[in-house]
């Protein structure tokens, strides 16, 4: 079952896996405490999209350690965004409330953004580059992986790439 | 690779010394009649680096004249693709303006034309910001066939207390020959101390 699983994951993955080095796709939507957050306007800045559940496990330690990684890299340009997948937002609310986290929290219901980076497994943590183009995914819960900290290092040295 | 004995070690030096000693007598000595003078020596190489500046501003010209012909093109292509896409006879836009914005802060707008969603559009405070400095957002460019229309338009947002409300405005207009613009205007009236939302026809 978990060979199952894993097989899953990886063919399903391959949507997303396919936007690595493409733009990514725009999008604008409902915090779960605050404003509006539109992908573009963090144009010039790294972006981390972290894409989660409130009935996924293993979403939220994925959550704690990007909220550590947020911590330690904002004042060099990480912007972290976490994506809600939840049918109801209040969920996802409620788990703001809870857990109180550094970064935006945002509401996806419509699964619009989701399905325009082809998410089919939770967590997905895609890494975008200043220019605006998709350069990592991940498909696991292990953001305190030395690769996390490898790939942000290497987006936040990246100048601003030309339109 | 054997690395030599320390007692052969001098043996090296004076080898190597005498090696040297020819090729330091030949820098000392002086130049032979035919070489040219120190001055047009000098001379020779400042010219040179002259020579590539000029080409290295003519390059610098070619590459910015070449990014000012991709910019018009790129602009060209662009009004092309609109004219193709909303032919004039069809076309149909809808604009938002704000004003002062002290009795509703603006979160989302939702279009309907012909009871037919065309338009859902989230603002963030930056474009709220921008709104509200007189900037003014084409919201929907469509196409329309001439004739009777309505336009339905939802402004989301939160009041002066904080409150979240919805507010709507419609408007029914006539599609003719030419283009037809909307303007949603979002307005404070100050004596009445709320948000005022009307649909405005560019005739």
């Amino acid at each position: 079952m978990a060979v199952l699983a894993a097989a899953s994951t990886l063919v399903c993955a391959a949507g997303t896996v396919s936007l690595v080095g493409h733009r990514a796709p725009d999008f604008a939507l409902p915090a779960a405490v605050g404003s509006n957050v539109r992908l573009s306007e963090y144009r010039g800045q790294a972006v981390i999209i972290s894409f989660w559940s409130s009935r996924c496990s293993v979403c939220a330690k994925q959550l704690t350690l990007l909220d550590r990684l947020y911590s330690t890299y904002r004042s060099s340009g990480l912007v972290v965004l976490a994506v809600s997948v939840d049918d109801e937002p209040l969920h996802a609310e409620e788990y703001a409330r809870a857990h109180a986290a550094s970064f935006a929290l945002l509401l996806d219901t419509a699964k619009a953004v989701s399905r325009a980076y082809a998410i089919d497994s939770l967590p997905s943590t895609v890494l975008i580059d200043r220019g605006g183009i998709v350069r990592y995914w991940h498909g696991d819960d292990r953001a305190d992986d030395r690769s996390y900290v490898t790939q942000i290092r290497a987006l936040l040295d990246d100048v601003v790439a030309a339109p | 690779m054997n690395t030599p004995s320390p007692n052969h070690l001098p043996l090296l030096l004076s080898l190597v010394l005498a090696a040297l000693l020819p090729l330091a007598a030949s820098a000392a000595a002086p130049p032979p009649a035919n070489a040219p003078a120190p001055d047009q020596a000098a001379v020779a190489p400042a010219a040179a680096p002259a020579a590539d500046a000029a080409g290295t501003r003519a390059l610098d010209q070619q590459i910015q004249d070449l990014k000012k012909d991709v910019i018009d093109l790129n602009r060209d292509l662009f009004v092309l693709e609109e004219e193709l896409l909303f032919p004039a006879n069809t076309q149909v836009a809808v604009f938002v303006s704000m004003d002062v914005g002290d009795f509703f802060a603006l979160d989302s707008i939702s279009l309907k034309i012909d009871n037919r969603e065309v338009a859902n559009y989230l603002y963030t405070p930056r474009q709220v910001g921008a709104l509200i400095k007189g900037g003014v957002q084409r919201l929907y460019v469509g196409n329309l066939k001439a004739g009777g229309h309505e336009l339905v338009a939802l402004f989301n947002g939160k009041g002066p207390n904080e409150r979240y409300y919805r507010r709507g405005a419609n408007l029914k207009f006539e599609k003719g020959v030419g283009a037809k613009y909307l303007e949603l205007k979002i307005t404070d009236h100050a004596r009445a101390q709320q948000p005022e939302f009307e649909i405005k026809d560019w005739e």
